[in-house]
Order: C-alpha cells, then structure tokens, then sequence
C-alpha cells in the first residue's frame, strides 16, 4: 500500500512530536488477527505516524486472539485504538478510544489527543475542570464525526 | 477533542470517537444526522455540532439528575 501520508505531513509531524514528553502507547485493536480494510488502514497510519518519532509505540493485538485486553479496556467494535500514556512502570488509560480510521478531519484530532497525554495539559478552564473533579458517577461520550 | 479534554481531567469519564459511516447501525441507533454528534451516557443525551465546554457540562449535569 502507498504512504498515506504525505513527506510535508511526516515532516510536520516529526517537527510537533518534539513537544512530546511521556511516551504515547497505542493500543490498537483489530477483529481478527487477518485484517479488515478499515482495520488495514488504520494500523497502517499509526505504524506512519509513529514512524516520525521515538515516543510512541504501537501494541497491536485482536478480540480473536486477546479476548482479555479488549474486555480490559472495553473495546466493542473495531478498528480501536486506545491511547494511552506511560507513566514510569505504569500505563495509564484515561479512557480515550478511536473508532474507525482516524483520518481526515479527525487526524487533527488524533495527533492533538497524543500531544495532549504525553504532556499532561489538557487546557481546560478552571470552572470545567472543578465540574469534572466533582463528578460522581460514570459520563460515556461518544462523538459521531465523518472524516470530511 | 472536548470530550478527550474532559476524559483526561476525570476519571469518571471515558470519551470515544466514532468515524459515523464505519458504524453505520450504531449512528442509526442514535439517530446521528449531523456531525458532530455527542451521545451521553449510550443516549440519555445528546449534543449537536461543536459546542463550548460549558454547553456540554450544562447537558452531562442534566443526565445525571435524571
């Protein structure tokens, strides 16, 4: 398969990803083991995007073979990608999912919720973040987008 | 990227991304017709388009009083 991404946007890529501070771990999750086209093209962006820099690592694995990690990390459909941050000897899972291909629109996103981790700086205002430190029970977002 | 925002603040919440047209029976189960489209708590709520951050507090408060 031809890169997805372009020299520019490798270039661009690597240039931002030095802000980069605790490594990114992206744990990527197919159906089964043999991959779908979306699942396909999915892995293949990480593996680009992580070309560009030292700082994040790919776990790759399948409900198929893995049935454990994806009920771990609740995956229910796929192509996933939990993003996820390492800490020390810890891997911290703030409860980020992608599902689908990341691209389009949502690559902006994608490489926006990395920076974001890794940095720990979520930039929020202060009265939202005081909502959120408050908050009781479980809040599940799910944010329907198209890639253009 | 609001929604990952606020999962990185707390722990109480998990934040997903959904290409719509990947998942074409889980959008029609919530009725998504515009994106984007933010789905609270597997349909208590609901927010269309971008919103501010306190637009989406305001829905996720009335959620969970009901």
């Amino acid at each position: 398969m031809a890169n997805l991404l372009n020299e520019d946007i490798h270039k661009q890529l690597s240039e931002i990803f030095h802000e980069l501070e605790k490594p990114v771990v992206l744990l990527f999750f197919s159906d089964k083991k043999e991959l779908c086209d979306n699942c396909e093209q999915t892995i293949q962006l990480l593996k680009e995007v992580a070309s560009t820099t030292d700082k994040i690592i790919i776990k790759q694995s399948s409900l198929e073979e893995d049935a454990k990690t994806a009920e771990k990390y609740l995956i229910d459909k796929t192509p996933a990608i939990a993003v996820c941050v390492q800490d020390g000897d810890s891997l911290i899972d703030h409860g980020i999912r992608f599902y689908g291909v990341p691209s389009g629109m949502e690559f902006e996103t994608f490489i926006q919720t990395i920076l974001m981790v890794s940095k720990g700086e979520q930039g929020l205002e202060k009265e939202t973040i005081a909502f959120l430190k408050d908050l009781k029970e479980p809040v599940h977002l799910q944010v329907f987008v198209t890639p253009t | 990227m609001l929604a990952f925002q606020m999962a990185m603040v707390s722990d109480k919440v998990n934040a997903e991304m959904v290409q719509a047209r990947e998942f074409p029976e889980l959008s029609d189960q919530f009725h998504v017709h515009g994106v984007p489209h933010t789905n609270i708590n597997h349909g208590a709520g609901e927010v269309l388009g971008s919103v501010p951050a306190a637009d989406l507090i305001q829905e996720i408060a009335k959620v969970l009083k009901k």
